[in-house]
């Protein structure tokens, strides 16, 4: 007994180092596989200067003056990353929507536009903008109430999202784009946005998600 | 409970050496394709299903390396080289090319379908115990490699399907950096940022490009190839037979495969466009019923289940504790196989029909889980009351029975009555009537107007927790606490019960050694 008991306490203290020289060799296999990016977007909001993006215009105030004109677009959010030219381009869909005067607030011209990244929160399929509610209720399950208007939909996983009611997204605060079916655990990730000359032009995007 | 302390702690002390122990006996015992059941095949064709399951992975291997040779690996051209072998690489009027991509995709198919079968082969018949548990572990570990090989396979052609796939694989991950703060530890792995990292792994950065690309090839090919070469190495040592089955079957098996390829080519689909999502899009067929899963509920706790699915199979198995295997006398483990594949076709049939409702389809699926559980026990329980010959109350497991209630209560309750705005499925089917109403008013009003107005009619007793505490909104009960301090409870006492007999039976198990031990010493002195 005494003798087993003495194997069995030499046994036990012998594997503790082994097991531990494993977990090392495991940890540094491991870190091979991790990329040696270096930039992407850190903290909440990307700057738009990283790397040096260009400030890009994406629609002409023409182009959206009645309700529920929307224009798609593609904002290049550049960042540092690994690669031959040492700069990766992120292509970030982006909508425009002009929102009725009723949602709008009368002092503030701004906010009759609504720009949102086109990228679903949830798992980052590219949503689209769904003016037919017959369209809503065949292809993503969502019968809107009564007064309809568009939405937002993803194909994914079926998450809509009303462009005229705001949620709370937790850090980044209030946002517009309630979630109103669907697991989409927040609103789409917004862009802000300057008005100059008749033009949308983007200043800066929302981080994270996967590009 | 006082009496197990010293067994646990010795068990404790022992538990690397005993582990080691435990692993060797498994590690000799190990049947990786059924090559230690060669009689049993003989006779019946369940058991042949591991040496054609070899076979078909020999058949995607070379197929494979065949198609390697035409592959160009670089975003902008491998939808195109695809395209060349499938249409462009022809010896008169045979398209080789596209038999041979054929016989890979097909391959790759009927290897899926034959680890599944192998993997509830083992489960249905209680392959896993008397030392096997290792054997079911790399089944299922070979499984989810099969299917995560397939995944990696699919994004190379570089089509919308394999594109939008691949996103939501490598962004769900990111999810297991979002724990709630209540979690004990949650916010410190949030910090440690072990999802995005894991989501950078697979992409070879933070997002698809050439880098993906590279690396997807390299894994492909890696965890397709590795496995195979670790197996003939153990071929080699052990000098078993390697396949099982007869060469007319590996015939047979291989002019299914080759029909599949010459009958219906493998399709192409468009090529990827990371600007536009297709309505709908779908994965490959493995992967539906979890692509499902994930629009039943909130993404963190779809995360988590999904990476917990293979663990909980594992535990289910490590609880799976007695020796019999007959079909009848082991009901809980069958349901649990059975419900497996019932939400797999369910789920695949709901969602290539486009029917998902976060709202109304969740609490059904976690409803019919505790179900099926239920069943199960119920007929484990007579089995066990007929075996033992005890009376009802002296075989009934109450804790099991417990949890399993208040599980099922938690998950409908919160759903049915819980928060008004977000999940309450009463709420949403009351709502068009509520606005229609009041829209008679004041024609301007709107839903979250109808909202107001149900929280504020509805009888003050606001049992649930809720994200969003309105000022329509009474204080309540919160009944959330009380099902959370059931579970613990019955978590608790289940485990002080369940150690205390253990404690008594080691204690017996020690009495008895010590009293065959005894006359022994005696007439040795």
């Amino acid at each position: 007994m005494k003798e087993n008991q003495r194997r069995l306490f030499l046994k036990t203290v012998t594997s503790i180092p082994i097991l531990g020289g494993a977990l090392l060799a495991v940890n540094v296999i491991l870190r091979y596989f991790k990329p040696t990016a270096v930039g992407g977007v850190k903290g909440l909001v990307a700057p738009p200067d990283e790397a040096g993006s260009s400030i890009q215009i994406v629609a002409e105030l023409s182009e959206l003056q009645n309700p529920w004109d929307f224009k798609e677009f593609i904002y290049i959010r550049k960042s540092v990353e690994y690669s031959s030219r040492k700069i990766q381009g992120a292509k970030i869909p982006g909508f425009v929507v002009r929102l009725p005067d009723q949602f709008a607030d009368p002092k503030d011209p701004k906010s009759k536009y609504l720009v949102v990244q086109r990228i679903c929160p949830h798992l980052g399929c590219t949503f689209n903008f769904v003016k037919s509610p017959e369209e809503l209720a065949g292809g993503y399950n969502y019968r809107p109430p009564a007064p309809t208007h568009p939405y937002f939909a993803c194909p994914c996983h079926l998450s809509v999202y009303d462009p005229t009611r705001k949620q709370d997204a937790g850090l980044v605060g209030l946002l517009p784009g309630k979630v109103v079916s669907g697991p989409a655990p927040r609103p789409p990730r917004t862009m802000s946005f300057d008005i100059k000359d008749g033009q949308i032009v983007i200043t800066g995007t929302e981080g994270g998600g996967v590009g | 409970m006082v009496k197990a302390i010293p067994y646990l702690l010795r068990g404790l002390l022992a538990a690397p050496a005993s582990f080691l122990a435990w692993f060797q006996e498994r590690w000799d015992k190990m049947d990786l394709f059924d090559e230690s059941h060669v009689q049993e095949a003989r006779s019946n064709p369940w058991y042949s299903i591991g040496g054609m399951w070899y076979w078909v992975w020999m058949l995607v291997i070379i197929s494979g390396v065949v198609l390697m040779i035409y592959y160009v690996p670089v975003t902008d051209q491998a939808y195109h080289s695809i395209e060349r072998i499938q249409f462009n690489w022809r010896w008169g009027p045979v398209p080789i090319g596209a038999v041979v991509r054929g016989l890979h995709k097909y391959g790759a198919d009927a290897f899926i379908i034959l680890a599944t079968m192998r993997v509830y082969r083992m489960w249905f018949t209680g392959e896993y115990k008397q030392g096997n548990e290792l054997s079911f572990i790399i089944a299922l570990l070979l499984l989810i490699i099969g299917m995560y090989s397939g995944l990696t396979g699919y994004l190379l052609i570089w089509n919308q399907r394999a594109l939008w796939a691949t996103k939501v694989m490598a962004t769900f991950p990111t999810y297991l950096d979002q724990n709630p703060a209540w979690l004990p530890g949650g916010t410190l792995i949030n910090l440690s940022n072990q999802g995005k990292t894991t989501a950078q792994i697979l992409l070879g950065g933070t997002s698809i490009g050439p880098a993906t690309v590279t690396r997807f090839y390299a894994f492909h090919f890696m965890l397709s190839f590795l496995p195979m070469v670790f197996f003939e190495l153990r071929v080699y040592r052990k000098g078993f037979k390697r396949m099982n089955i007869s060469h007319w079957a590996k015939l047979a098996v291989f002019g299914i495969i080759l029909a599949m390829a010459i009958m219906v080519p493998a399709a192409l689909g468009s090529p990827a466009n990371p600007e536009v999502t297709p309505n709908p899009i779908l994965s490959d067929w493995y992967f539906l019923a979890m692509y499902h899963f994930l629009k039943l509920q909130d993404p963190y706790l779809a995360t988590v289940l999904t990476v917990a699915i293979p663990f909980l199979v594992l535990l289910a198995m490590f609880l799976d504790r007695r020796p019999e295997r007959a079909w009848g006398q082991r009901q809980i483990f069958n349901w649990i196989g059975i419900a497996g594949l019932i939400y797999f076709v369910l789920f695949s049939f709901l969602i290539l029909n486009g029917i998902a409702d976060i709202h109304r389809d969740a609490p059904i699926w976690y409803y019919s889980m505790g179900l099926f559980m239920l069943i199960g026990y119920g007929q484990d329980w007579a089995y066990v009351m007929k075996r033992d010959g005890k009376p009802w109350y002296g075989t009934f497991h109450l804790f099991f029975v417990a949890f399993i209630l208040v599980a099922m209560s938690a998950n409908t309750l919160y759903h049915y009555f819980g928060d008004i705005r977000e999940l309450n499925v009463l709420a949403r089917e009351a709502l068009p009537r509520v606005l229609a109403s009041l829209q008679q008013a004041t024609p301007a009003a709107t839903p979250d107007q109808a909202y107001d107005w149900m929280e504020k009619n509805r009888p003050a007793l606001n049992l649930w927790f809720t994200h969003h505490p309105g000022p329509n909104k009474p204080p309540g009960l919160e009944l959330w606490r009380l099902h959370v301090a059931a579970f613990l409870a019955i978590i608790a006492a289940g485990t002080w019960v369940g150690l205390a007999r253990w404690g008594r039976d080691q204690e017996a198990k020690a009495a008895l050694a010590a009293a065959k031990a005894k006359p022994k010493l005696k007439t040795g002195a």
